[in-house]
């Protein structure tokens, strides 16, 4: 996806819609900011909504325990369960015919399979649930790890110019040229097939290790967050103030935290959720092409991968993880939407620096 | 053994375009080919995901995919008949004009070339080519299957070591139109290695690199086009008359054609609305019910002399103890294994290791509940634990490998779960597909359980026993190691080897030893045994005279499209 | 500029060099990889794959190696996959490149047109319902992971049970346009469709976005006050200078998509164009093909980077020089 960056215009605070200046007499920015989002009916809806998403997948284990009655990690090719009064098997043979082939059952629109069983005989519904928690806890982690990177190295860009910034900026480049489909497989493959993972120090990583795809997807979006930061960096780095800090003999990490970190702290924060929807996306990705999340661990995107064998037959399991993949996203577009009219109604897009 | 390749290898061998050789001769009577109905001519389009994988040299391809067309276009001394059902199993003098019986104590083989075969160039074959062949095989730089195959022939060894100075005169004698073979010591399975594609006979002529498309040979057809992305085309050679129905037929389709490129489910799609008349790859899980309903006249199911199984890794804990190998035997639930397999009409359960129809199977299945009777009825939970708890090796950590495609996954799965009720600490080691074949061959990877496959290469029971289970065929620390288990049994071994050497002269008798061997490898427990998998075959609706080979599997070339 | 453009180049080719030597090192860390063991074939015994490995050079060292590998990439074109000796890898890439480039620019065509008119529409009609709608609809269409969303379209339109309102779409794959334009057609509408739904959201909120900042730029209330109708100043003034972001984007992504990155979508309806070939070659670890299909892409991407630092320089008055 391109990239776009906010440059809010710092000199000046701007009315949101349906506001006047008495109501914002003397609040501080943040303050602001916050009554704004608090007022946004739309992104607070939205808000509400992801928040209900990451409640249900924390659940999962309840549900999966009390509710409906499945483990879905085990394996239950022979089991039985019961619908409607009978008890069917969970994997039933093709009826009529040759009788070839091995058909999961459909939904039950019960609590026990909800949404049916995939073709390991396991609860959908349970799995996307629990699918749901690591594709969240990937997604907010590698989001956080990449933005907090991406301020790091945009704020030294940005300020230090020159040299540095051309080295880092071409750096990003190619970071931004690099696939991230064969980084992620061979990394893949690397933990897979190491008996006992990687051990760095103290740092122990398991092939089962989710920080493996945290960390690439990570990785791969430094730059998109790097430019609107080191833009911001840059822009803010010519205001007077700060020529004035610099000319009072402040030193450059003085510099760096006092005045020009809390100006592009915004800009982070716009990109925050933002940044959480295109992880989640990226993931999902990543583990339907079978390189992000490995068995037995489950993510919403290696359930779709599973039903892809099972599409015409079975299409909740395909279908499933994508509608709370679509519903967690646009919850959190339509959050960053706000969280950006919040801290300024006037912010710009702009393309680039 | 023939490695199906994976998911992707659906080719639709091109529905065996009978390329009867139509060109120039007409000797020949078109009713002799099939007992089916069905006349000549046409194009039969079949089509695959993939190209073969690896070169598309016949002496280095070893993938069924293009085992299916070699036939077609290439003659060896010696072939399987090429007829449906159990008698497919059986050799016949192809190029020869008879099977010799080994003289010398079992190391001379004289055969004696029909007169008047030409190669699809026009070229008429001679005893020269035989022997050229056979030197080509250890001369071209790649060759992976002289060593391991021919080296029994004289002078072979020496090939081995020098391969551009190869030189078998010693080993392959000839004089006109007769060839006599010396090998440095009796091999019983000689004539099924001369049947198979490595030992087609090629032209003196052809070069000794690699060739991108398959040279001319004496079959009814001839390959025209190669081209991995796009299709493989072969169509009739002109050259070409019927001299033994038994060994080589004519063909029906005028034209061959195998398509790649498109997906499985694709295919499944094609071949219903008949634009294409047979897909190679197997059709995918969901498409199944529909194909046994919908379609149900033009889908045939065949077993394969082929299985399915996990191997234990018998030098690695916990499954250095016999104990515990048979415990998870006994444990095993092959039904649930059957039903990932794609249910009853598609998969077989087996406990031992040679499949069933072999030369030297007995139908033998300790690991059930109700032992005696040879078939497996129902695991045994009690005995399995009670086996588990002797054993001492509970709760030791276990990784199952398997690899990523949805069915072996599933095993694999199945088993984590198994392993984790007996009171192991399992978990799921999932490689992608040839990554995983040479990855658990590896004894430096201390695998400890693993998916594997085989698929004979000719009906002989050391291709299963001795080739997946002895001595000679661990390499420690190669990525090519086929007896993946690490097996090794002295006193097993020696049975083999006393089986082998009685099958020179008295195959009955050989077989009955085989049966043995079969027995006492099954009761100590190397593998898993799953089950012995059935192919479908699914045919467009004008395809008539559908027959089956042991051997080769679908005859394209004996269908009609006409 | 001449001098700005040199400056590029050299940095596209060092950037190239970068990516190729990490691919590189990157594939032979994986452990398990054997290239010899993979071209050997079947069952190959151990002295087999020691003579393999001479033969292919697969015994010296990396740098060689590499250099090797390189030569017959760039220089020679003869470069061979591990996987089907009888493939070449460069004609592989040139006989890929149309289908990616058919599904790229036929998705981009659809996605430009739909998201101007979209994001037209929400400015116009700011202040009634329609704005909110199409933005809501436009932020659905960014949150649809693409892969799910072409396995919901084939689910409608290739099931074996589909109703007869699509028995028009053929099945899954890909007729060159040179062979049956028709077909052509009828195989890429709906992966054109699927690939553009995600971006006409996001160009649509863009266009929208941009339009609005410049809704109150002096040049505009001048072209007001000077009598032009809303219509006129909407596109002579405004929607031309908006355009300029959205060109500089559009830029980016086209280049990052013709680069491979519309691999879902051509796995998902099963177009063997480059992203397939990639993803293939990935999970067979078939090296040659990996590298050249992975400098494809980061030829264009960084190619495309380029040129709209070039075109924005240029138009962009307002732009910062970097």
């Amino acid at each position: 996806m391109a990239e776009f960056a906010f440059e809010p215009e710092s000199d000046q605070v701007h009315l949101a819609p349906g506001e006047t200046p008495r109501e914002i007499e003397g609040k501080s920015p943040w303050q602001l900011a916050g009554r704004r989002l608090v007022r946004n009916r739309i992104a607070m809806a939205s808000l509400g909504l992801f928040i209900l998403i990451v409640v249900l997948c924390l659940l999962a284990p309840v549900y999966a325990h009390h509710i409906a009655h499945t483990d879905p990690f085990a394996s239950n090719i022979t089991g039985t369960t019961v619908v409607n009064g009978k008890r069917v098997e969970v994997i039933q043979q093709g009826g009529s015919g040759l009788g070839l082939g091995e058909t999961p059952i459909g939904p039950t629109w019960q609590t026990n399979y909800l949404f049916g069983a995939d073709n390991s005989g396991r609860d959908v519904m349970a799995r996307t649930l629990y699918g749901g928690r690591n594709s969240l806890e990937i997604g907010v982690s590698s989001a956080v790890i990449c933005c907090l990177i991406a301020l790091v190295l945009g704020v030294i860009a940005g300020f230090f110019r020159g040299a540095t910034d051309s080295i880092l900026s071409r750096f990003m480049d190619l970071i931004w040229a690099f696939p991230v489909y064969l980084l992620a497989i061979s990394l893949a493959t690397v933990l897979l097939t190491k008996e006992n993972g990687l051990q760095w120090g103290p740092i122990h990583i398991s092939a089962a290790s989710l920080w493996v795809t945290a960390t690439i997807i990570a990785l791969v979006y430094v730059p998109y967050v790097y430019r609107p930061v080191r833009g911001e960096v840059l822009s803010v780095r010519e205001k007077e103030y700060v020529e004035a800090s610099v000319s009072q003999g402040a030193s450059n990490w003085r510099l760096m935290f006092s005045e020009i970190l809390p100006n592009i702290i915004t800009t982070v924060i716009v990109l925050l959720p933002l940044m959480i929807a295109t992880t989640v996306l990226t993931e999902s990705a990543l583990s339907f092409l079978g390189i992000g999340v490995q068995p037995p661990q489950a993510s919403w995107g290696t359930i779709i991968d599973d039903g892809q064998a099972l599409l015409y037959t079975r299409p909740w399991v395909a279908i499933l993880p994508g509608i709370f993949i679509v519903l967690t996203v646009l919850s959190l577009n339509v959050l960053g939407d706000g969280v950006r009219d919040a801290l300024d109604p006037r912010a710009k897009v702009r393309a680039r620096e | 053994m023939v490695k199906r390749t994976m998911v992707f290898s659906a080719a639709v061998l091109a529905v065996a375009v009978l390329v009867a050789g139509c060109g120039g001769s007409n000797k020949k009577s078109s009713s002799t080919t099939t007992a089916a109905a069905g006349g000549k001519g046409g194009t039969f389009i079949s089509v695959a995901n993939t190209a073969p994988s690896g070169s598309p040299d016949p002496q280095v391809n070893y993938t069924l995919q293009e085992w299916q067309l070699l036939i077609l276009s290439h003659d060896g001394l010696v072939a399987f008949k090429r007829v449906g059902g159990a008698a497919g199993g059986a050799k016949v003098p192809d190029l020869a004009e008879s099977i010799p019986k080994p003289t010398n104590g079992g190391k001379t083989y004289a055969f004696t070339l029909r007169s008047g075969i030409k190669f699809s160039n026009g070229q008429t074959l001679t005893g020269k080519d035989v022997k050229a062949t056979f030197e080509r095989l250890f001369k071209i730089k790649q060759s992976p299957n002289a060593g391991a195959w021919y080296s029994v022939i004289e002078g072979g060894d020496a090939c081995v070591k020098s391969p551009t100075t190869c030189d078998l005169s010693k080993g392959v004698v000839v004089n006109g139109n007769t060839v006599t073979f010396h090998l440095s010591q009796p091999d019983p399975e000689f004539l099924d290695q001369l049947a198979v594609p490595f030992a087609f006979i090629l032209p003196a002529s052809t070069p000794d690199q690699l060739v991108n498309i398959p040279p001319p040979g004496t079959g009814p057809y001839k390959w025209v086009q190669y081209a991995p992305t796009k299709q493989i085309k072969l169509v009739r050679n002109p050259y070409f008359k019927e001299w033994s129905k038994d060994a080589q037929p004519a063909g029906n389709p005028d034209e061959i054609i195998q398509k790649f490129g498109l997906s499985v489910e694709a295919e499944v799609t094609a071949v219903e609305n008949n634009s294409a008349d047979w897909m190679f790859d197997p059709p995918p899980a969901d498409r199944l019910n529909e194909l046994g309903t919908t379609y149900k006249d033009r889908v045939h199911v065949n077993p394969l002399t082929a299985i399915y199984y996990f191997a234990f890794n018998v030098r690695e804990k916990p499954f250095d103890n016999l104990k515990a190998r048979q415990a998870v035997n006994f444990a095993t639930d092959r039904n649930a294994l059957v039903k990932i397999g794609g249910g009853p009409k598609l998969a077989v359960p087996t406990c031992q290791i040679l499949p069933p129809t072999f030369p030297g199977y007995e139908p033998y299945c300790p690991y059930t509940a109700n032992p005696g009777s040879g078939k497996w009825t129902a695991p045994d939970m009690a005995k399995a634990k009670q086996l588990i708890a002797a054993s001492g090796t509970k709760g030791m950590a276990v990784k199952v490998n398997t690899d990523t495609t949805d069915t072996n996954k599933a095993l694999g799965l199945y088993f984590v779960g198994l392993l984790n009720k007996l009171g192991y600490k399992a978990t799921l080691q999932a490689l992608a597909a040839n990554i995983q074949y040479p990855y658990v061959q590896n004894s430096s990877n201390h695998v400890q359980f693993a998916y594997s496959s085989w698929y004979q290469d000719y009906p002989a029971a050391s291709d299963f026993l001795d080739i997946l289970l002895g001595c000679g065929s661990f390499h420690p620390n190669s990525n090519s190691s086929p007896n993946i288990a690490e097996f090794c049994n002295k006193g097993i071994q020696s049975k083999m080897d006393q089986a082998a050497n009685t099958g020179i002269t008295n195959p009955t008798a050989a077989n009955k030893q085989w049966a043995q061997v079969d027995k006492e490898v099954t009761d100590q427990a190397p593998w898993v045994a799953m089950y012995n998998p059935k192919l479908i075959d699914f045919l467009s609706s004008r395809v008539k005279g559908y027959l089956f080979s042991p051997q080769w599997y679908f005859l394209i070339d004996q269908a009609s499209v006409k | 500029m001449t001098a700005f453009i040199i400056r590029r180049l050299i940095g596209l080719v060092a950037v190239l060099f970068a990516i190729s030597v990490l691919t590189f090192l990157i594939f032979f860390a994986i452990p398990g990889v054997d290239p010899s063991r993979q071209l050997a074939g079947r069952n190959p015994d151990p002295a087999t794959i020691a003579a393999v490995k001479h033969q292919f050079g697969l015994d010296r060292p990396l740098p060689v190696r590499y250099v090797l590998m390189m030569k017959r990439l760039f220089i020679s074109r003869d470069l061979v996959s591990y996987g089907n000796q009888a493939l070449k890898v460069v004609p592989a890439i040139w006989a890929a490149t149309p289908v990616t480039f058919s599904l790229v620019f036929g998705a981009a065509v659809i996605w430009i047109v739909f998201s101007i008119l979209l994001g037209l529409l929400a400015v116009v009609f700011k202040g009634t319902f329609i704005d909110p709608l199409i933005m809501i609809l436009a932020l659905i269409g960014i949150s649809m992971p693409v892969f799910w969303l072409g396995s919901v379209v084939n689910l409608i339109t290739q099931s074996p049970n589909r109703s007869a309102i699509w028995s028009w779409v053929p099945p899954l794959g890909y007729v060159p346009f040179t062979q049956d334009p028709w077909q052509w057609f009828l195989h890429l509408i709906l992966p054109w469709i699927t690939l553009s739904i995600l971006y006409i959201g996001f160009y649509a909120r863009v266009l929208r976005s941009s339009l609005l900042d410049v809704q109150n730029e002096d040049y505009v209330r001048t072209a007001r006050a000077k009598g032009l109708s809303p219509r006129g100043v909407l596109v002579r003034h405004m929607l031309r200078t908006s355009l300029i972001t959205f060109v500089s984007l559009f830029g980016l992504d086209f280049g990052v998509l013709v680069g491979g990155g519309a691999l879902l979508t051509e796995v998902v309806f099963a177009l063997p164009g480059v992203g397939l070939l990639t993803f293939h070659s990935l999970q067979s670890l078939d090296l040659p093909v990996i590298m050249a299909t992975v400098l494809y892409g980061a030829f264009f991407i960084t190619i495309m980077n380029a040129i709209i630092d070039v075109v924005y320089a240029r138009l962009d008055p307002r732009i910062r020089p970097a």
